[in-house]
């Protein structure tokens, strides 16, 4: 995996010029190499300051040079160019309506290359699904806009769907609070307050992202369930691709089938399948958000199948001590380590074997599964 | 350039070449019309936001364009042509001078007001002028296709064409470009990215 760095593919990649499998083997590495994200978070930044430099005006004084050059045929004109010295034949007369059909083409054109390339707007689609969904103050018809900073608000019977600028759609369930932060061509972003959406974005990763009171969910490719409640806890069910949850150097990156709550002020726990036992469930709660310490790591350890190496993993760089060593010992005994993963390397938290290993667990933890979101909030949260 | 852009301005060009070729001066205005505010964005930002430098370029670009526009055959590309001008242009004045356009106080470049209140007004100059002068500071051949890319909004073949070099060599010198940016002015990371 990583004699296969990605690095010198990644502006391509930003500017959408590889092909499909090549985009999606760059995408699929990022997932599990963090040099290469950490290159890519570079790549991005250059593409996003570049896009800071506006287009200039040619002043009109060009035209002006280039008229009198040419109408001196260069005989007299010494600057600019010597170009406009040689003998040019173009003021000929046209008939007028050849100029007018020339110039009303080229507003065609304009027109039409503008609409299409504009860039994405600084407000997004807003199509009414149920109910009287608002934006501000303002009840919307069947559709709306909603511009950076307008909050779209859901009562108990109304829905909505968002189109995140050309990039995918996002459903806004009833009781839903939801603001626009920011929509430019390196990051599209919306600020979830509470209530509960779902998200489906066909993009390179981290280009879509939604801010809760506690974390921040980073789409990696992927279709994904969000929840925030009244207290600004938040769950997230990925139902494909991943989706990384980050809050400050805590992250939790989530594959279809699992699960992750968060918790203000802690941010996000540890990421789970939901098909996971109730024991395990209950004691992972215990640990992650109610000091729950030993007797429930030992409860997680003891319930942990082979696909439970997901939550295994993640604990690894959150526990220290006789409780790291526990964690790699059970993990290594569910799925041993691969040639170059040592056990005195994962213990220092060495990041290349953790992605080494990480990357070698993937396949056990692809297989979806899909039970119901709602088992698993009310398993953390009742 | 996305192939719809591409093929309506492939059209509009045509038409306004075949006149040129005939003498046509008003076609002749329109054509300059249709892709001044492009050459001369890549020219100002070369010479560092230099206006002065990016007029005379642009009046350079289209003399030469027009004096020898009756041997353009319309087998090649129009634009490709343009483009192998204009960076041709920067790159011999560039030579010639054997400086890097230094910006001073009043120099830069004529921005498009941006929205928002004065302090964001202010903010965003000041991030563009920072930007101006790092692209600036790039190797020519660097400098060259990250303003290819970014004010004629070339795809990674069509830059090729015009430089006479590989895609690989492209994505090669886009990757530096914007790495080099990135590590230059990643303190400006913040006034970029919000709502962290």
């Amino acid at each position: 995996m990583f004699r296969q760095h990605v690095s010198q593919l990644l502006s391509a990649y930003c500017q959408d010029e590889l092909a499909p499998d090549e985009a999606r083997r760059v995408a699929e590495h990022l997932l599990v190499c963090p040099r290469c994200r950490g290159k890519y978070e570079e790549i991005k930044l250059g593409v996003a300051l570049l896009n800071e430099l506006p287009a200039a005006t040619a002043p009109a004084s060009v035209w002006a040079g280039i008229e009198a050059a040419l109408a001196q045929d260069g005989a007299r004109q010494a600057t600019p160019v010597r170009a406009a010295r040689r003998r040019f034949p173009l003021f000929a007369t046209w008939p007028r309506v050849a100029a007018v059909s020339f110039a009303s083409l080229l507003v065609a054109a304009l027109v039409g290359g503008w609409l299409y390339l504009r860039p994405p707007a600084a407000a997004w689609d807003v199509a009414r699904l149920a109910g009287t969904p608002r934006i501000g103050a303002e009840r919307i018809g069947q559709r709306g806009r909603l511009a950076v900073g307008e909050w779209l608000e859901t009562d108990d019977k109304s829905r909505a769907q968002i189109s995140v600028a050309r990039i995918g759609q996002v459903e806004v369930e009833p009781q839903t609070r939801v603001r626009l932060v920011e929509t430019r061509a390196t990051e599209h972003r919306l600020e979830l307050a509470r209530g509960t959406l779902h998200a489906r974005i066909y993009a390179p990763p981290r280009l879509f992202f939604v801010n809760t009171p506690s974390a921040v969910a980073a789409d990696l490719g992927c279709a994904y369930t969000l929840e925030v409640d009244d207290a600004g806890r938040s769950l997230l069910h990925v139902t494909a691709g991943w989706v990384a949850l980050e809050r400050g150097t805590r992250e939790s990156v989530v594959p279809a089938g699992a699960a992750c709550a968060t918790v203000p002020g802690t941010g996000p726990g540890t990421p789970y399948f939901e098909d996971a036992a109730d024991s395990f469930l209950d004691a992972l709660t215990a640990f992650d958000f109610k000091q729950g310490g030993d007797a429930a790591l030992d409860t997680i350890l003891a319930e942990a199948r082979t696909r439970d190496t997901l939550t295994l993993w993640h604990l690894l760089a959150r526990v220290d001590g006789a409780r790291r060593v526990r964690v790699y010992e059970r993990l290594a005994e569910l799925s041993p380590p691969p040639v170059g993963v040592t056990r005195d390397g994962v213990l220092r938290l060495d990041e290349p074997m953790l992605q080494l290993w990480k990357g070698n667990l993937q396949d056990k933890w692809l297989h979806e599964s899909f039970p119901t979101v709602r088992k698993a909030w009310r398993k953390l949260w009742q | 350039m996305e192939p719809q852009r591409a093929m309506s301005e492939r059209q509009s060009d045509a038409g306004l070449i075949a006149a040129c070729q005939r003498g046509d001066r008003e076609a002749f205005r329109l054509l300059f019309e249709a892709h001044k505010d492009r050459v001369y964005s890549v020219a100002l930002y070369f010479f560092g936001g230099d206006d002065a430098q990016a007029a005379d370029i642009t009046q350079q670009v289209f003399l030469k364009l027009f004096t020898k526009i009756a041997q353009f055959r319309s087998e090649s590309e129009f634009t490709t042509w343009l483009h192998r001008l204009t960076t041709n242009a920067c790159v011999d004045e560039r030579r010639k001078v054997r400086r890097l356009t230094q910006l001073d106080e009043t120099a830069g470049p004529q921005f498009v007001a941006a929205a928002g209140g004065q302090e964001e007004r202010y903010a965003r100059r000041e991030v563009a002028e920072r930007i101006t002068e790092a692209v600036a500071e790039l190797k020519p051949k660097l400098r060259v296709v990250v303003l290819l890319k970014y004010f004629e909004g070339l795809s990674y073949e069509e830059m090729a064409q015009a430089l006479g070099c590989s895609k690989g060599t492209v994505a090669s010198r886009l990757n530096r470009g914007h790495a080099m940016l990135a590590r230059r002015l990643g303190h400006l990371r913040s006034l970029l990215v919000q709502g962290d």
